[in-house]
């Protein structure tokens, strides 16, 4: 072969288990980057076969190459511009037709392209048979049928890729109408291209895509005018007519290559669906599904919990540290390297558990199929707060991690609901918030822990509620974007495909949140061990941590957190960092060298009442999202949002603590309180009207 | 009994006369909107200009089953196909249908 490495890109529609063959290809080679530009998660990864190395890259699932979602932008950029030696475009077979459309277009483009049909266990099951041979010779391209999920024999795949790239075949291009082919021959002719396919290839885009501004004014005049006459011609705009052409033609060609040995009749999803989306069970089982996912990340991941962090202690703080100190070393290199980085790892490796667990529930959901139900179910509660349902994965997703909640709004289509969805996902406990509630919780409820923890979520939920119907009401004024959505068909997912998607999420996020941790954790030790002289305690020196959390005691007293309890104000500081980072935090300030049961008592009596512990965790709750998620938030959306949700949510979380805390803690200066919060309440409703009014035309425009 | 071409001329007419760019390939009456199809109607696509849905499936001539469609939804569901979507009830008015 004459190239050093080859590019091998995945392309399909969403659902057909292109990152299934991914991870079958590429195994644990795999790296998880951003597409330059704008924040869509890229998968790229490797594999050797026969000596011969093969990049692959795992492109976002789309419908076709004309929408204006981000993710498609960037599936279509990506063929036209990088040039991948070859495609391989995964094709739903129990949906044929549907799925070829999009290999319509990869064709047209003349693309070496190897088609490989998956779900054939679902397509087997709904009496669907599929002459693959027929539909090869129809194409021009070389197709193989394939159920990634169970018994891929992947060996076989990479020597259809590897022959494939050797021997690329010429996909045979569809016909249009007459009017079509003729515009497009005259078009072509004034093109003067290299070659035939590539100057069709740029007619058709001229007729179905906007002009681009370099184009000559006479090139431009006619492709109008072939518009204009096809238009008429037809009846209806050059996009549809070239829509509809290619829908005939797949017409024909589905009645060539698929055999039906069963009427069309219910299939078993459509039976499932007649229940879990029916008026009367629908929604008691989308609430039941969603309690059941809250109920394992905290009840499964709690004993884990204590393991890992007592394996770790004992390895880390007991032999790790004892051997530090045996060798004499000084006192402050020993606090960084046991309590600092030591704690940081303790803390990143006692999140893992309940990640772990709303990453598996996330991945079972997907992989069975209920997500788009889900989707479906929670609509009627997002219409009336003006987002489309399918706005709802994304916030699902909130409950994992908000980086890739934020991520997965670019599926909406308009810009309107990508902003909205996002500022509504750190509403959405992530899994990060997880150990913050819990330790708490654990520390001031013993006994009603899970109840306060399943509250707190639940507040979050109704929180982004009511903040949404403001956000309705003054910035995001127009209707949501149209919501059109496939309800893929129900799975059994398997083992392996549940934990790889969960490992490689897990991995990820392990990876993105450890180093900010670790990063905070030492730089919160460092000032912890600078002190300089202070009159206002007992020692009479303080540290700059110590300072920072007394300076910020004045605005956070109003909620329980007085200048006592400073260590809490530096946790929150952490706390932007990543969240998790609150905990460690918490704990190697509290623990003053004594053990972490000595930590919990500390923080007891530092916060003083259960009150003050509730109305922190519903300030950790809502303030403003982690570092990450702010960078992902300006990389979607701008500096603009990144501030507006920085802001808006540390105000608002501010306004629930004190209301929390003195409501519960109800004293004479309460009422005052109490007053200012509901007058700040009207105060941030106004201002958003105020915001609304610049933002609307903007969005009307969107 | 005129043929294809003839038929075609004769619509594109009136068409023009009525400066209506998308005439309707049905007989007045005989179309409704997708929203007002009842649940397990089929019916054939007459109509549909929005590329989106045209992109899933939804072009000229295709039949459609309606599964769901409660008038308190804001979304319907239907079967194009071998596929299931759940559709805009906003989009669903501006497709037109034949009841068959």
């Amino acid at each position: 072969m004459s190239k050093q490495q080859l590019t091998i890109a995945l392309a399909g529609n969403p659902n057909v288990g292109k990152t299934t063959l991914f991870n079958a290809l590429t195994g644990s080679r795999q790296v998880v980057g951003n597409w330059p530009g704008v924040t869509v998660e890229q998968k790229t990864g490797y594999y050797q076969y026969q000596g011969q190395r093969y990049d692959v890259v795992d492109l976002p699932g789309i419908y076709s190459f004309l929408g204006g979602s981000p993710d498609e932008q960037i599936a279509r950029d990506y063929i036209f511009n990088e040039k991948p030696d070859l495609v391989v475009n995964i094709v739903d077979s129990s949906n044929l037709e549907r799925n070829l459309y999009l290999s319509m277009q990869l064709m047209e483009y003349g693309i070496p392209m190897l088609m490989v049909l998956s779900m054939c266990d679902i397509t087997e099951r709904n009496g669907i048979a599929i002459d693959t041979e027929h539909l090869q010779s129809h194409l021009g391209v070389k197709v193989i049928s394939a159920t990634l999920t169970k018994g891929l024999d992947v060996d076989a795949v990479m020597q259809e890729i590897a022959q494939t790239v050797q021997n690329p075949t010429t996909p045979i291009a569809p016909h249009y109408d007459e009017v079509v082919e003729k515009a497009l021959e005259r078009i072509q002719a004034e093109l003067k291209a290299e070659d035939a396919s590539t100057a069709r290839k740029q007619a058709l885009n001229y007729l179905e895509k906007e002009l681009p501004a370099e184009l000559k004014p006479e090139l431009k005049e006619l492709i109008a005018a072939e518009i204009d006459g096809i238009e008429k011609h037809r009846g209806q705009k050059v996009t549809n007519v070239i829509a509809d052409d290619r829908y005939a033609y797949i017409r024909g060609l589905a009645r060539d290559v698929i055999n039906r040995s069963k009427a069309k009749k219910l299939t078993y999803s459509d039976r499932i669906d007649k229940v879990a989306l029916s008026g009367v069970f629908g929604l008691p089982m989308f609430f039941v599904v969603m309690y059941l996912v809250f109920l394992v990340a905290v009840k499964a991941s709690d004993p884990l919990i204590g393991l890992v962090e007592g394996g770790l202690e004992w390895l880390i703080v007991e032999q790790f540290g004892g051997l530090l100190s045996s060798w004499s070393l000084p006192e402050w290199l020993v606090s960084l390297l046991v309590d600092g980085i030591g704690g940081g790892i303790i803390t990143i490796a006692s999140f893992i558990p309940p990640i772990f667990f709303i990453f598996l529930c996330l991945a079972l959901l997907e992989d069975s199929g209920y997500m788009a139900r889900a989707a479906f179910v929670a609509d009627k509660f997002l219409t009336r707060i003006g987002l489309p349902g399918r706005a709802f994965i994304p916030l699902m997703v909130g409950f994992g991690c908000t980086v890739p909640a934020i991520m997965a709004t670019r599926t909406l289509e308009s810009k309107r609901d990508r902003i909205f969805a996002s500022l509504l996902t750190p509403f959405m406990s992530c899994g990060a918030k997880l150990p913050v509630y819990t330790f708490l919780a654990m520390i001031f409820f013993p006994k009603r822990a899970d109840i306060v923890i399943f509250g707190l979520y639940l507040f979050g939920v109704v929180l982004a509620m009511l903040f949404g119907l403001m956000l309705k009401k003054t910035i995001f004024k127009s209707p949501p974007g149209s919501f059109v959505m496939e309800l893929p068909a129900y799975h059994m997912p398997t083992f392996r495909g549940i934990m790889g998607h969960t490992w490689f999420r897990l991995r990820d996020f392990i990876l993105r949140a450890g180093k900010t941790i670790l990063i905070a954790i030492i730089l919160m030790n460092l000032l912890q061990l600078i002190t300089v002289p202070f009159a206002g305690n007992e020692e009479g020196r303080a540290s700059l941590l110590e300072l920072a959390g007394r300076g910020m005691a004045p605005v956070l007293a109003p909620m329980g957190i007085g200048s006592h309890n400073w260590e809490a104000g530096v946790s929150l500081v952490s706390g932007l960092f990543a969240k998790e980072a609150i905990v460690g935090t918490l704990q190697s300030l509290y623990q003053r060298g004594g053990t972490l049961e000595a930590a919990s008592v500390n923080i007891m009596q530092g916060f003083g009442s259960s009150a003050a512990a509730l109305a922190y965790m519903v300030f950790v709750l809502l303030y403003a999202p982690c570092a990450a998620a702010l960078a992902v938030l300006f990389k979607e959306h701008g500096f603009k949002w990144l501030a507006f949700s920085f802001v808006y949510l540390t105000i608002l979380a501010w306004i629930m603590a004190v209301l929390v805390y003195q409501i519960l803690y109800f004293t004479a200066a309460s009422l005052l309180w109490i007053g200012v919060a509901l007058l700040l309440v009207a105060a941030f409703y106004y201002s958003m009207k105020l915001i609304g009014r610049s933002e609307s035309n903007e969005f009307k425009q969107a | 009994m005129n043929s294809n071409k003839h038929r075609n001329r004769q619509r594109r007419s009136r068409a023009r006369l009525f400066f209506n760019p998308k005439p309707c390939p049905c007989e007045r009456g005989e179309c409704v909107a997708l929203k007002e199809l009842q649940e397990d109607q089929s019916a054939v696509i007459t109509r549909n200009g929005n590329l989106a849905t045209l992109e899933r499936g939804l072009n000229q001539g295709m039949k459609i089953t309606m599964f769901r469609n409660e008038p308190n939804e804001p979304n319907l569901i239907i079967a194009v196909g071998d596929a299931r979507y759940v559709l805009d009830r906003r989009l669903a008015a501006m497709i037109m249908v034949r009841v068959i």
